[in-house]
């Protein structure tokens, strides 16, 4: 009776390495975690673009209550801005700690980040009371539902972003994240500056440029 | 042609021999071509976007004494590089695979492309 000889399992090629973990290979020769991020940015972008749009083709309609002319606090909405583009600034810099296995770095450029995102939220949050009080609410007019529904998932993005990195923060403060795991801080920083270039577009499309 | 873009070919693998493309070049994490920058660039490139925001708010308050015709389009070129520039640096698009890029992209003018078509249905329908 002949026997069935069981080939032994295929070994694996050493795959690529990312702080001396080993990944399986993959077929695009790039992680599937990362392709898989990006693919999920790519799909927030039609999230966002959405949003923009709405806001954009209703902002300049005339309608009831006050105009953002009326409402926006530029040099306040600046600082905003200038405070999110510095915690970009934060966040690839803890990259760069963790890629070269400074932990201590990486620690303190995680809670510089997820501070400055706080920042930034506190503020819309201040944004948004100020423009309730003075009488513009989530269903005032097609200006102010745009603009609240754009902004405040804006804001939510952020909020998500702010408790990832603390996430990690808490990780690398116990020792659980080391610089075998740097994909891991550089998927939440690709998060993390999607978030920034959101805002970049916002700024500019919906507070800078000029109302008729 | 760099020996990355030797591995990136797949000319090994057509040859039926044992991949490299999936490695990494010495010093580089997968799925880059070149070294990100140093932390020093990153500094530098925070100057530029601070500096480019800066003129972007100049020209707010400009409105009035210039013309909408010019200052729209400043305020477009500028919101573009530092997107761009983001993209390109801090993302890593710039020395990572393309293959990250296209994906970018390719949200990205989804979302143009949808924004055009809302436009143009709007019009139509008023």
């Amino acid at each position: 009776m002949a026997t069935i000889e069981q080939a032994p399992p295929p070994q694996a090629p050493a795959g690529p390495t990312h702080g001396g973990d080993s990944h399986p290979p993959t077929s695009t020769g790039a992680s599937n975690t990362k392709l898989a991020i990006w693919l999920f940015l790519a799909s927030d972008c039609l999230f966002f673009g959405a949003f923009i749009s709405a806001y954009l083709l209703y902002r300049g309609r005339p309608q009831l209550g006050p105009t953002p002319a009326k409402v926006y606090s530029i040099p306040f909405t600046s600082v905003s801005a200038f405070v999110l583009l510095m915690s970009s600034l934060t966040m690839v810099l803890a990259l760069a700690a963790i890629q070269r296995g400074d932990l201590r770095r990486l620690r303190i450029w995680l809670l510089s980040t997820a501070l400055l995102g706080s920042v930034f939220v506190s503020g819309q949050i201040y944004e948004f009371t100020e423009f309730s009080r003075k009488g513009l609410g989530l269903s005032t007019n097609l200006f102010s539902s745009t603009f609240f529904v754009l902004t405040g998932f804006h804001g939510a993005h952020v909020t998500i972003g702010i408790i990832w990195l603390l996430s990690l923060w808490v990780l690398a403060t116990q020792g659980r994240l080391t610089q075998a795991d740097a994909e891991k801080v550089e998927i939440a920083a690709l998060y993390w500056h999607f978030v920034d270039v959101v805002w970049i577009v916002i700024f500019t499309l919906v507070y800078l440029i000029p109302t008729k | 042609v760099t020996d990355i873009e030797l591995r990136d070919s797949g000319a090994t693998e057509a040859a039926g021999q044992t991949s490299t493309a999936l490695e990494p070049a010495p010093g580089l994490l997968p799925g880059e071509l070149r070294p990100h920058p140093s932390p020093v660039r990153y500094v530098l490139i925070a100057v530029v976007l601070v500096a480019i925001t800066a003129g972007e708010v100049s020209l707010y308050y400009l409105e009035g004494t210039l013309s909408d015709a010019v200052i729209v389009p400043l305020l477009l070129i500028s919101m573009a590089l530092k997107f761009g520039i983001v993209a390109a640096w801090y993302m890593h698009l710039r020395t990572d695979k393309p293959i990250y890029a296209r994906f970018f992209i390719l949200g990205i003018v989804a979302a143009i492309t949808l924004f055009g078509i809302v436009l143009v249905g709007l019009e139509i329908l008023s």
